[in-house]
């Protein structure tokens, strides 16, 4: 690497004028990139703890995820979507002993009713039935009623509010996990910290000082040759990578060009040497005796699907997930993630036959979709347990994210529409599930009455019509008992490794005490700091 | 044993006490090694440096002689001397300022330069010089443009735009937003007011809107996505086209593009004014009011606060869309459209309430009903302009205002019914001019010409660009000395803010057209794409006509995905995103380098000059599917044979140091031969390697084995294209 004269180079601010005035590391944007790790706290990047994203697009609708089957409402405004309760033990629903879920893996295809969740209260859409084993295991929180304050049902805006991680607020124009990698102060350096893998770099990764990764398709980290064979990619790739070690004089982007063409060249050795991400390569397979012995983790052709664990339409997401999972593990990327899209289920939530009056409520478009969801856990699981290189099951998280759930009462055309609180999703190793942190269940956010397994803000059971918590907001949405920026923080700090001063600069709210992210409580009701009033359960300890 | 003692050249060049911003130190040896006869001999460079050369001598007072033994090799030259006590001495020869000049100026104030701009301003017979380029380039309207006679998608596409007098609802003949990114890019590339393009691109990113909102906002009147995205295209398309003709006016100020943004469709509904309202107990839309403030005028936190946000938000009550008859399309006051489309009374859908049914267009409309009438409208309250501007800001006296300096501005509670419409005008035409704005867009153009350190300015004591801009305080760098100096032309041209009065002051400073400026900054992935097009780009018969030209693209090859849905995304969007017209945040693509260059980016650059310069249907750069390995895409392609065949002669032609020192010449203007030895040397013998040829062997460029050829198949063509590709996909070429 080229010597930089780096401490006569012109810049404008002195350094410890800066460092004086107590600025964050993120708006030093000036100084050299070896020296940002050296200036960072925390230990974001440097522990191997990894985070998986999955952004379900367009609002899942977390009333058929994780069903609150003992609330009477719930069957009452859903006459068509509602699932069905088990009808063989319907007492069992009240059994909180062990919250066990059903295990419904040997089952071949997929039941018919409602899975018990375990805990008296809740239960599983019947297509998630893969989330059972990973549940019952301890390694996944499904938290329900997750929101923010002053929700906005548009996609649009409601998304970047999740992804921005500052909802209604327009002073931050980047990603809650960009500027998690810049306070790692890792993000210029490495060559690969925040990956995504979809059609072009979502609002989460991106921010000003640092372009994080997208690729579209991880075969494309690859030079062309000139002619396109053999010989003349190595002919062209020997030149540019000579290239990098030629003396230039110092001008303002040479030090930032050279580290990243660096970064380049070990980012393109490490796909080409270390990573398989083509088809043949996909040989990720379930290995414990049971009952997936041999299917494949990551269905990404037919041959792959495995007893049609996921419908045919599931091999794209499913190719971009794998790749998500083996960059992680293969590199030490921090935060790698895809999106799911779909979910906007307006229409056709179930499949709804062309006489009117017979529909499957099992099938149609949730149900598709919550099968990926739930394969895709289980895959991970099993490929970070079974394959696991630099990333370990206990090292990674994986967290859903979706703008918001969907109405509570089902509409005259088969489907829900735009609402506020839905469901996350967070699984791992060290997540504290079921068995662990003494808890009886995985599941947060969706239990009668306060202090059920040490969580506050009980769910409100309504009585007829469209009351209790399920129409707690206009009568109409789920209202929300746990504001999804709590569950990320949590994550960001306790699992990545933030200190709670670098979280309080990712997730500014934080450090507004009328927004009880962290504590919990009943939020300030004020416009200034856009919340309203509603009592909040804070962070839920899930890590 | 030898001596040798080092020699420093001249020295040191430091005359002003602070930093000096432009002049680097000129080189010095910083060590001689000396093994038996060998003698290493290493030195600091020197930026824009034709050649180096090492000269030695006996006598420390000379003479002196050109140490011809040694071979150089970046700053390294390596001699052999069996003389004892030689002295040794490093000397420059540096582009002329008009070398370094031409090249900042065709890659600031162009996309890029392109082998005939560079004949026409430096090396040619008669060469006009960098400053009448300049001169001639700040004034478009004295350009014959030629370009829409260069392609033929240009007049095709301009054919179907919709102007704002065109019923877009249901006639699919209108333009999408792929036609008008295609038209840009077309532009970009081949137009003769160059300058132009350069500032539309920059307003548009400044006064940002965004296509997917509007596409957006349309799906609540039409189930027709083709009339949604034609009517969300028509909006990015009207405001462009104002700003263009406004530009094209010598007297245009910046209050003329303000106020062409404050009444564009696109904008009413990006920043959600279009459903604000303050009348009763109604509580306006802050979003517009905010980022007027915040991006489009003063900047961040310089002289406004939350309350001023808050007040300024009731003043656009009101501004909003309607669906008015075509004769009523500049009518702000108009009534909603009553005419019926003859689709729709030819099935009997006659209701006059359902929006798809009307014949109208689509235009900002002004409702008094929504208008706030009952709050008050006092801004600034109090305010007073920092005392970091100094003279005349703090002593000149502001509106109605009787103390120097103070800038609070009011407007009536109430105009009487549509008068409220005013009040929009009379705030934009006072924040035009104030010396916060004149301040924040003159560093934006600062940066976007000169280099990226320029500073967000700010009036918080506690921040550090508060200092840095202190223009009071005295002991300013260099950068707020010029953005001081186009202040000052902004506030004495008549009327004020005359935009080619701020450019021609940052086009006339030292920092332009020196080394302050000089390959300073990085490109975007629209500078990136246009100038590898336009380094390569000659009309081969002098024509000037489509497909004649050695370098050529459709324009839709870097706008639009290929393949199906999502398909492989554009080039421009594979390097990070760059959505022309669509960008999500209010604050435009920025143009500092960390946000585009990261390994990720840097593969899809790299890929596509590669895929570039591969000939069209060879493995690289073929195929129309999302899969294919078509980087480039299939009409977008360059021939470097063809330009050489044009440009060079006979003998030239095949002489592998003559082709690379004529492409150096235009890919790398501004970095000087002296400083590129390595790269010039690593291209000579990648000509001459015939590794890659069909069957691999040594016979060097231009031989027998290897003559001159335009055939896509033929070793010359191929090795020629390998070495364009290889000097694009170079870290300089980033740079402009």
């Amino acid at each position: 690497m080229q010597h930089f004269n780096i401490m006569t180079r012109r810049g404008f601010f002195d350094r410890s004028m800066k460092l004086g005035l107590g600025v964050a590391l993120a708006t030093l944007t000036d100084i050299p990139f070896v020296l940002k790790r050296a200036l960072a706290e925390g230990s974001i990047g440097l522990n191997r703890k990894k985070l998986l994203f999955i952004f379900l697009r367009f609002g899942n609708d977390g009333l058929n995820s994780v069903i609150p089957i003992e609330d009477p409402v719930y069957a009452l405004n859903r006459p068509k979507l509602a699932i069905p309760k088990s009808g063989t033990a319907p007492q069992d629903y009240y059994s909180t002993a062990t919250g066990l879920m059903d295990d419904y893996s040997a089952m071949a295809g997929f039941p018919t009713e409602a899975i018990r969740g375990g805990n008296g209260f809740a239960a599983l859409h019947p297509s998630l039935k893969y989330l059972a084993p990973v549940h019952n295991d301890g390694d996944l929180a499904l938290i329900h009623r997750v929101g923010y304050p002053k929700q906005s049902r548009s996609h649009f805006s409601s998304q970047i509010y999740w992804e921005n991680g500052n909802p209604n607020n327009n002073v931050s124009k980047d990603g809650i996990f960009y500027r998690t990698l810049i306070e790692s102060g890792l993000a210029n350096t490495n060559p690969l910290t925040g990956v995504s893998i979809q059609s072009s770099l979502p609002l989460l990764l991106r921010g000003s000082d640092a372009a994080m990764t997208n690729l579209s398709d991880p075969n494309r980290f690859r030079l062309l040759g000139i002619p396109n064979n053999t010989a003349g990619q190595l002919k062209v790739t020997n030149n540019i990578v000579a290239a990098n070690s030629f003396s230039a004089v110092d001008k303002e982007n040479r030090e930032l060009l050279s580290l990243q063409y660096e970064n380049l060249n070990s980012a393109l050795n490490l796909f080409a040497q270390g990573i398989d991400f083509s088809e043949t390569g996909n040989t990720f397979q379930d290995s414990v005796a049971g009952p997936t012995n041999g299917y494949h983790l990551f269905p990404t052709a037919a041959a792959k699907n495995t007893n049609n664990v996921v419908d045919s339409g599931a091999y794209t997401f499913f190719k971009s997930l794998k790749a998500a999972a083996q960059i992680l593990n293969k590199t030490d990327a921090i935060i790698a993630g895809t999106e799911l899209g779909g979910f906007d289920t307006h229409s056709n939530q179930i499949i709804n036959s062309t006489s009117l009056g017979t529909y499957n409520v099992f099938d149609g478009d949730h149900a598709k979709l919550s099968k990926r969801i739930a394969w895709a856990i289980y895959g991970l699981r099993k490929y970070f347990q079974l394959y696991a290189d630099k990333a370990t099951w206990n090292n990674v998280v994986v967290v859903t994210l979706s703008e918001f759930g969907r109405t509570s009462a089902e509409n005259s055309t088969f489907g829900t529409d735009h609402a506020e609180a839905g469901a996350m999703f967070v699984a791992g190793g060290s997540v504290k599930g079921r068995g662990k942190a003494g808890r009886t269940t995985g599941i947060m956010g969706c239990h009668p009455g306060d202090n059920y397994n040490g969580q506050s803000v009980g769910w409100i059971k309504g009585t007829t019509g469209k009351t209790g918590s399920m129409f707690g907001v206009s009568s109409a949405y789920l209202k929300r008992s746990i504001d999804y920026r709590s569950v990320l923080g949590e994550l960001i700090r306790d699992h990545l490794g933030a200190t709670q001063a670098q979280l309080n600069r990712i997730i500014p709210a934080y450090a507004v005490a009328g927004q009880k992210l962290q504590n919990g409580g009943v939020t300030t009701n004020s416009t200034t700091d856009k919340t309203d009033g509603t009592t909040i359960a804070g962070e839920v300890d899930i890590v | 044993m030898n001596k040798c003692i080092f020699l420093f050249l001249g020295c040191i060049i430091f005359g002003i006490s602070r930093a000096a911003a432009a002049d680097p130190e000129p080189s010095a040896i910083t060590n001689l090694t000396v093994s038996g006869a060998q003698k290493i001999i290493k030195w600091t460079p020197f930026p824009a440096t034709k050649s180096y050369s090492i000269l030695s001598g006996t006598n420390i007072s000379g003479p002196w002689a050109t140490n011809n033994s040694g071979t150089m090799t970046g700053f390294k030259w390596t001699g052999t001397s069996s003389v004892p006590q030689t002295f040794y001495k490093v000397q420059l020869s540096p582009l002329s300022s008009n070398e370094l000049l031409t090249a900042t100026v065709l890659n600031r104030l162009a996309y890029g330069p392109t082998p005939s701009d560079l004949e026409r301003i430096l090396t040619g017979p008669s060469p006009i010089g960098p400053d009448a380029y300049i001169a001639e380039q700040l004034a478009p309207e004295t350009i014959t443009e030629t370009v829409q006679n260069s392609h033929t998608n240009i007049n095709i596409i301009q054919a179907k735009f919709a102007g704002p007098t065109n019923v877009v609802v249901g006639n699919t003949n209108y333009a999408t937003i792929d036609d008008l990114r295609a038209w840009h890019v077309l532009r970009a590339v081949g137009s003769k007011r160059q300058l132009l393009e350069v500032l539309l691109q920059f307003w548009e990113n400044h006064f940002v809107t965004q296509y997917s909102k509007s596409d957006d906002y349309f799906d609540q009147f039409y189930d027709d996505s083709a009339t949604e995205q034609r009517l969300a295209a028509q909006f990015e398309y009207l405001e462009n086209d104002r700003w263009r003709n406004a530009l094209l006016n010598p007297a245009c100020t910046f209050y003329d593009l303000l106020r062409i943004s404050a009444e564009s469709p696109a904008m009413i509904l990006y920043l959600d004014t279009v459903t604000s309202k303050g009348n009763g107990g109604n509580i306006a839309n802050e979003n517009y009011a905010r980022e007027l403030l915040e991006l489009f005028t003063f900047g961040v936190d310089n002289g406004y606060n939350q309350n001023d946000i808050v007040v300024m938000s009731r003043l656009w009550t009101g501004w909003t869309l309607q669906i008015v008859s075509p004769t009523n399309a500049s009518n702000r006051f108009a009534p909603r459209c009553t005419d019926l489309r003859a689709s729709s009374i030819a099935v009997g859908a006659t209701n006059l309430t359902t929006v798809s049914n009307l014949a109208g267009v689509w235009a900002f409309n002004y409702n008094a009903a929504s208008h706030d009438t009952t709050r008050a409208k006092i801004l600034f309250t109090n305010a007073v302009v920092s005392a970091r501007f100094g003279a005349p800001y703090t002593t000149k006296l502001y509106g109605t205002n009787t103390v120097p300096g103070r800038y609070t501005f009011g407007l009536p509670t109430a105009r009487p019914g549509t008068n409220g419409i005013q009040d929009g005008y009379d705030i934009i035409n006072f924040l035009a001019d104030m010396p916060f704005t004149q301040e924040y867009i003159s560093v934006k153009l600062c940066r976007l010409f000169v280099s990226d350190d320029f500073p967000n300015p700010s009036s918080d004591t506690n921040f550090a660009a508060y200092a840095f801009y202190d223009y009071a305080g005295g002991n300013l760098t260099p950068e707020a000395q010029l953005v001081r100096d186009c202040m000052s032309a902004w506030e004495s041209s008549s009327p004020k803010g005359n935009i080619r009065a701020v450019l021609s002051t940052i086009f006339n400073s030292d920092l332009f057209r020196g080394h302050g400026a000089s390959m300073q900054k990085i490109k975007t992935p629209l500078e990136y794409t246009v100038s590898a097009l336009r380094a390569l780009r000659v009309t081969t018969n002098g024509t000037s006509l489509p497909n004649s030209y050695s370098a050529d693209t459709d324009g839709f090859n870097l706008v639009k995905s290929i393949g199906n849905s999502p398909g492989l995304p554009s080039p421009l969007n594979r390097m990070g995103s760059m959505s022309l017209f669509d960008r999500i945040a209010p604050d435009g693509y920025p143009e500092d380098a960390p946000y585009w260059i990261s390994a990720g980016t840097l593969a899809e650059r790299v890929r596509f000059v590669t895929s570039l310069s591969i000939a069209v249907g060879q493995a690289g750069h073929t195929g129309t599917s999302e899969t294919s390995t078509n980087d480039a895409g299939n009409n977008t392609y360059c021939s470097p044979a063809l330009l050489i065949q044009t440009k060079l002669s006979a003998t030239s032609r095949t002489n592998a140091a003559s082709v690379v020192d004529y492409l150096m010449g235009v890919i790398y203007p501004g970095e000087g031969a002296g400083n590129l030895n390595e790269v010039r040397t690593a291209a000579i013998n990648f000509l001459n390697s015939g590794s890659a040829d069909a069957t691999p062997n040594s016979n060097p460029f231009g031989s027998a084995s290897v003559p001159f050829s335009l055939s896509a198949t033929s070793p010359y063509d191929i090795r020629l294209r390998g070495v364009v590709g290889y000097l694009l996909s170079l870290q300089r070429f980033h740079e402009q």
